[in-house]
Order: structure tokens, then sequence, then C-alpha cells
């Protein structure tokens, strides 16, 4: 009996051994990042990291086509340091640009891939400033192509990744219709009326945006800017 | 040797002996009795939005009925929950299996009723059952997951599983098939049935058309208020074409018509005398809606209490006081929003937002307390809510209004003699020699609001009582409720039909007009007011609140990413102002304590397909 034990042990070791074979693959072992710049001015297409464009990707060698999705932080920039070296058909799409097409790439290593857009609407000539109990902000919308602008919004947030999903306050406007790229908008935000979330003493950022209407298209951007109320 | 042979010859036919336990397929439906049994299977199976419809899924009854009281309401602006801050998930709402489950059973039936030995009067009457419950079925499939696969037969699996694998049909096809099989109920059953059965009759058929071909041209009207692209979409399995609106309003004005020209249906106690009788009249018919037969077409019943056949509307929602024993009540907290769609008699037609000050200029300004302001005072504290609608005061317990033999104290603290105020907890202080305490009493089974212990009092200011017994104190256990859920009212038909006509522009205006008015005129209302898109939805909002229909409302009609898009959902807190002798209530809107602001976004107007990886299928967009 005592022998028979001994051998069973020894055969659910053999066993639980025999389970333990190499069977790790090797981890994602490239990186993917880039900007998303305007196609003219060479500068970065403002973006939202909740909500907002997203770029598609889809590894070759499977049957399945899964879409996978990356996002892109505010300043449109993205980046994924967990991706396998493959080739990938990779899309910005649902964005505040003109769709782009698909392109392939082969991702090995540290590779850099920036999206040359059209962004719907530039906002130019930004101006974000305190005047008594307001905040207002002023500038002028530049857009790229025939669709009317939906509405133009000010936007506030306690932290920089402020955009129009991410606020606390707002003021918008209805636009619906084509803009004058030289008229000047003006949008301000009230604050003791919104006393709950601006207070006193703390910093808070504004952002101002507008949003095409075009189908799935999101919001175009000035940088945000910090102001201490 | 011989025992060997005897033992061999013994085991003839041993497996094909039949379980002594267990009804076999043709003895089943070889007996009406059987048949019947089958079929009562078949409707317990029916995806109704009943009590225990829940995001988890359809009879949430058995098991561990545990969800914490989140009803469907608390997903949209008709209320929250007392702790939870969740909104829509991706796996809410989800119901695949279930649904191809109960049509493959509807089809196994299907497939025997020819063979059946029953009269054609029965036959006849198993064709139209068995098409208004697959009608039922694959309703509750499309306005969920757009077009899905049409199974019509019962499939068999030969050794080749990728026979058995059937595309999704497209989105308009699967709704056509939807008012298809509710033409086949239609003609095929009768009036009702012999013994007032609670069965399918043409009546409940047209009924569901109703709804049926509301949904769908709702959602052809307004798809494009929320474009979504991908796969699904470029095959039109998600989505409908706009010019497909007509047709699919045109049979919901005909399926409401039926019924209403039927002579069958009316409102019940239609023309009440003062605001205080439609308020107890509309209070009656949502306690036992058995009470009015001529205004529910059809009743889902809660026999008996236990899994499967009580439900837990009488443990969960209970105020705080009458929780009779149960640990967590009070966790329906109707909104601010919801209460300020109700109407006032004195301005007919329009909301009324509840103005809190004299001025009466800042129902917008929800920063809470600011003494500066000039707030009305009321010694009443449910003062404020006189001249609204009478269906507010059946649907909501407002504060210190009587339920069970009590008086509901809802109180968010005071204002104390020097101005400053105290909300939300703290000491009692004595005025006058009187101690006055925060949440309006000193111990926490005799208030019902604002104290956070237990996630037992309510958040918004009011507290639920739509569906509520007055009568009965609920056990303190899983399914003790058993009251009824009615499925299709009346009332609802009326306001299908009104926003049919008033959408499509068809239809007699006048016709629709006059359904509007008969609801109010039931609520106690006696000015007419005219059809228009807002006052219908509005109308919609007050008299089908809670009834689980809000939700997809927003969703046929594409309005939850723009109504829930950060959305901060508000409250009406009562205050005891202590600057005034002797002490009045004041009212003060603010956003609700502890709740994160809700989006919706654009895909979640179709519940993802589960199982795509095995059953093939193109998955919805951005899943």
């Amino acid at each position: 009996m005592k022998h028979l034990k001994t051998y069973l042990s020894a055969l659910l070791i053999i066993f639980i051994a025999a389970a333990c074979k190499i069977d790790n693959y090797p981890a994602p072992d490239a990186r993917l990042y880039g900007t998303f710049l305007d196609v003219e001015t060479n500068e970065p297409v403002e973006q939202d990291i909740i909500r907002g464009s997203t770029i598609e990707f889809i590894e070759h060698g499977y049957a399945s086509q899964t879409k996978q999705v990356m996002i892109v932080k505010n300043d449109g920039t993205y980046r994924n340091n967990l991706i396998f070296a493959n080739q990938y058909t990779i899309t910005p799409v649902r964005g505040n640009f003109v769709p782009a097409e698909p392109q392939d790439v082969n991702v090995a290593g540290e590779t850099k891939l920036d999206f040359k857009v059209q962004p719907y609407i530039r906002v130019k000539d930004a101006k974000i400033e305190k005047s008594g109990s307001k905040v207002i902000a002023t500038f002028k919308i530049q857009q790229t192509v025939i669709n009317n602008v939906r509405k133009i919004g000010l936007y506030a947030h306690p932290e920089p990744s402020v955009g129009e999903p991410m606020r606390t306050v707002l003021s918008e406007t209805d636009i619906n219709a084509a803009t004058d790229p030289n008229k000047v908008y003006k949008l301000e935000i009230d604050i003791p009326s919104n006393s709950n979330n601006l207070k006193a003493g703390s910093q808070y950022f504004f952002r101002i945006g507008a949003i095409i209407d075009a189908p799935e298209s999101k919001f175009n951007y000035a940088k945000a800017v910090r102001i201490a109320l | 040797m011989l025992f060997v042979l005897l033992t061999a010859v013994s085991c003839d036919n041993v497996l094909d002996k039949q379980p002594l336990d267990k009804l076999q397929g043709e003895n089943l439906f070889s007996n009406p009795e059987g048949v019947k049994l089958y079929m009562a299977n078949l409707y317990y199976q029916l995806p109704i939005e009943d009590f225990t419809f829940f995001r988890q899924g359809f009879n949430w009854n058995t098991g561990d009925p545990n969800n914490g009281g989140f009803a469907p309401a608390m997903i949209t602006d008709e209320a929250v929950h007392t702790e939870f801050g969740d909104f829509i998930g991706n796996d809410d709402f989800q119901w695949w299996d279930q649904g191809y489950k109960l049509i493959r059973d509807t089809n196994i039936l299907i497939d025997i009723i020819p063979t059946l030995d029953v009269t054609e009067d029965e036959t006849k009457a198993l064709v139209g059952e068995s098409a208004f419950i697959r009608a039922y079925a694959y309703f509750a499939l499309v306005k969920r997951y757009g077009g899905v696969p049409l199974i019509t037969a019962v499939q068999k699996y030969e050794g080749d599983v990728e026979a058995l694998k059937v595309p999704r049909s497209t989105e308009k096809e699967t709704w056509d098939f939807v008012l298809k099989e509710c033409d086949v109920a239609i003609a095929n059953l009768a009036d009702s049935w012999p013994g007032g059965e609670r069965r399918a009759t043409k009546w409940v058929a047209y009924a569901l058309k109703s709804r049926a071909a509301l949904h769908a041209a709702s959602l052809a009207k307004y798809s494009e208020r929320a474009p979504i692209s991908g796969t699904a979409v470029d095959q039109k399995l998600v989505g409908i074409e706009k010019s497909a609106a007509a047709d699919y309003y045109k049979a919901a004005i005909d399926a409401s018509e039926a019924i209403i020209n039927s002579g069958k249906f009316a409102l019940y106690k239609p023309t009440p005398a003062s605001p205080e009788e439609a308020a107890e009249n509309y209070r009656k018919l949502f306690e036992d809606p058995n009470i009015a037969p001529t205004e529910t077409i059809f009743i889902k019943g809660f026999a008996r209490p236990g899994a499967g056949t009580g439900h837990n509307y009488g443990i969960w929602y209970q105020p705080n006081q009458t929780a009779n024993g149960w640990p967590h009540p009070g966790r329906m907290n109707p909104t601010l929003d919801l209460i300020d769609a109700y109407e006032s008699y004195t301005n007919p037609g329009q909301n009324a937002p509840i103005a809190t000050t004299v001025a009466g200029n800042d129902v917008n300004d929800y920063n809470g307390f600011d003494p500066a302001k000039n707030y009305k005072r009321y010694d009443d504290p449910a003062g404020i809510y006189k001249d609204k609608d009478a269906r507010l005061w059946a649907t909501a317990i407002l504060p210190g209004t009587p339920w069970k033999g009590q008086k509901i104290i809802i109180q968010a603290g005071f204002v104390k003699p020097d101005g400053n105020a105290q909300l939300f907890g703290g000491d009692p202080i004595k005025v006058g020699g009187t101690t006055i305490y925060p949440y309006g009493a000193a111990d926490r089974t005799q208030y019902s609001g604002f104290d956070t212990w237990g996630g037992n009092n309510t958040r918004t200011g009011v507290s639920f009582k739509k569906f509520l017994n007055e009568g009965v104190n609920v056990a303190p256990g899983w399914n003790q409720t058993v009251s009824d859920w009615a499925d299709f009212r009346y009332a609802e038909i009326l306001l299908n039909y009104a926003e049919a006509i008033v959408e499509s522009g068809t239809g007699t205006a006048a016709k629709g007009a006059q359904a509007l008015n008969d609801i109010r005129r039931r609520a106690g209302h006696t000015k007419n007011i005219p059809l228009t898109i807002d006052n219908v939805i509005r109308e919609r909002r007050v008299e089908l609140a809670f009834e689980n229909k809000r939700f997809w409302d927003l969703v046929r009609r594409r309005e939850y990413h723009t109504l829930f898009n950060n959305r901060v959902r508000h409250a009406l807190i009562p205050v005891l102002d202590l600057r005034v002798t002797p002490a009045k209530y004041i009212f003060i809107r603010q956003n609700i304590a502890r709740l994160n602001p809700s989006t919706f976004d654009y895909k979640q107007y179709y519940r993802y397909i589960p199982g795509i990886g095995s059953n093939g299928l193109v998955q919805n967009p951005q899943y």
C-alpha cells in the first residue's frame, strides 16, 4: 500500500509535469505611434480622447478580419506599445476629418505612422479670456467642405482633456449653415450661474469646438486653454 | 447456458424503453390538455416587459433575483436608483439565446399543427396563437439587433453544422416579417376565449401590430438622426430607408383604428369629476388592472407568491417607512425631469417645470440653495405640486402625503434661523424648545428621504407609487408580490394612433386629437390641446410612465443620444425653512446627489450579436 501511494504520487507528478510544456507565445513586440496632421498646415489635428476619432486596424494572416480599435489623445497623437509585428490594414474612421483611405502597413519594432488628413473645420484666431464674471471666447471658423456647420461650442472641465464629450459646463450655438471664414464668433460662459461646477479660486480648462454636419463626424477644436477663476 | 440465453433475451428493447417521468412529443400533442400545457410554456417565455423585466433579462424572478432593484426606468429620464449610478452597458437588455429558444419551441408547434386531431376552430386558434408568439419574439429581437436570421421551421441537425447557419435578413425584411405574422394572428384568432383566458385574441394581435408598426415607422423616419457605418449597414442588416416610414405609419394607424372602431374597448372611468378622483382611478388601474377589462387588452398574471410566479416591486420600491421588514426598500426615485413634464391644470398643453421661487425665472438653475433667492414657502410639503396633473399624484408618493396609514416624510434638511442651510445630514438643532431633525424625524424608520443609510431613501425628493398595492403589506422575501401586469392598454393604442397620425401627416387629425384629449380628460383635464408631436410625446411620458416604454421610445425616435449627452438628472429637494415662524417648506431644484452624468452612444441603438465566432453572423457596427 505504501508503495502504491508512492507510485501514485510519482505518476501524478509525471502527469502534471507533462502539462508543463512550454506554450508561451511571444508577447507583442512592436510599437506603433504617430499623429493626425493637417494636410495643409502640417499641424496636429486636435481630437477627443473619448467618443472621438478612432483608428481601426485589421491584422493580416487571420480569416476572421476582426477590427481592432485605437483611440487618439486630445493633441492628435496616438501610441500603441503592445502590438504584434505583422502586416496591418489601418484606417482612421469616424473622425473630424474627410474620410481617409485604408492603408497596408508593415509594423515592426518602432513604427511611426502619421495620418495626413483634411480636418472638416479649422478653428482660427481662437482666444479665450476671463473678463469680469464671464469667460469669453472669440474665434473664426474655416470649413474645408461644403456641408453645413452644425454647431459651435465652448466647453469647460477641470481636466486638460476637455471637449464636447468631456465637459461640466458648456455654451453652444446652433449654426446649421455654411460659415463665413471672416466672421468672428463669440461664445461666453457665465461663472456665477455655474457656481456648482466653476468655483472661484480653482482653475479649469476651456476649449472651443465646432462640428460639421456629416454622418458620424466628430468635433474639431482649438487647443485647450487653462484659466484660473 | 440457459441463464445466459434468458439474460440475452430479456435484453430485448432495453434501449427503447420510455421514461416514466417525462411526456413524449407525440403523447403531448395528441392530447388537447397537452397542447394547452405546451402553449402555457410558450406564453411564459414571451418577452413581456413586465415586473420581472430587468436589464439582465425577462422572468427575473427565479434563482437569485437579487439585482438591487435596478429597473429599466433608471436608464431613462424617468427615475434613478437610490444608490447605483449605472447607465446602459453592452451586455444589458440582451435576448438572443432565449429568443431563438422560444422561436424553436414555437416552430415545433407550428410544424405539428396540421397533424393534430382537433376541430377546425381549434386549428385556427393554434395557427393564430403561434403566429402571435412568433411575431412577439421577432419584435423583441429586431428592436434589439436590427435584422436577424428568420427561422420559420424547425431546424434538424443532420451531420452538417454549416447547413444550420442562416444569415441575417435585412432590418426591413425582419420588420415586415413581424407585421406579416401579426396579420396571420389577426386573421386566425377569435374575439375572445370562451373561459376569458389571458391568451392572445384578434385584438391583442392588433395591439402588437400597432406597437411594432409604430416602432418600425419611427426608425425609418428618424434613423438619420444617428448615422452609423459598417458592414451591417452596407448590407442593410441595420437601418431602414426613410421611404418605408409611410407604409409603417399607415399600418400603425390601421391596426389602432381596428381596435378603436371595434367598440370593445374604452378608457377606465373616462370622465372623473375632479383631479382627486382621476388620481385615485389611475392608481387603482395599476394596483389591479383586472378591474378595467375594457382598458387592459392583454394582462400577464402573477398568481401566487414564489419563484417564477411572484415579483419584487412590492419590496424594492416601497418608501422606507413602509418597508415592512425588508432591508432595502425605496429604490425607485422618480426624477424632477419627469415631474416637470406633467402638465398643470391652469396652463395645459405645456411642460410645467416646477418654479421654486417667487420670481419663477430660474428653473434651469441647479446650483443649490441661494440665500439671496426669494423661495416660495409652503405649509404643506406637497404644496408645490398642487395643480399638477393627477397622474403625478398616483405615480409618485409626494412628500407629506399618506401611504399605508403613515405620513411619508421626505426632507433634505433645513435652513437655520440664521439663514445658513444644513442639507443632507448633520446634527439636529433646537429652535424655540423644539428639536428639528435634518431628515424630518428622529429615527431612521420614520422618514423616507435623503439619508444614505442602506440606500433606502429617495434622493430625488419623491418616492414611487404606481403599481404598488396600498392595501397589502408584502412579506419581506423574494417574489412575494402578486399584482398583475397590463401589457397592452387601450391608452397606449390611442397614443400610438395619435403619434402615427401626427408623424405621418395622414389619417384623420381630428380623431388623433380626440384620442389624445380622451386620455387627458381621464386624467382630469377639461381643456383640449391641439395634436402636435410634442403634446403626444409629453402625454406618452406621463400616461405610460414606468411601463417600460420610455427606453424604447428614446431608441425608436433616436432621441437617446441627444437627451443623454452628459445628461445630469435632477431632484426637487424639500427643505424646512426655519427663518420664518412657524417653519415652512421651501424647495430647491438641484442635481441628484452622487450621480455621474450619463451618455448614450450611437452604437448602443443596436445591441451586439452574441456568439458570432460560431454562428458566423455579421456583427452590428462598432462592437
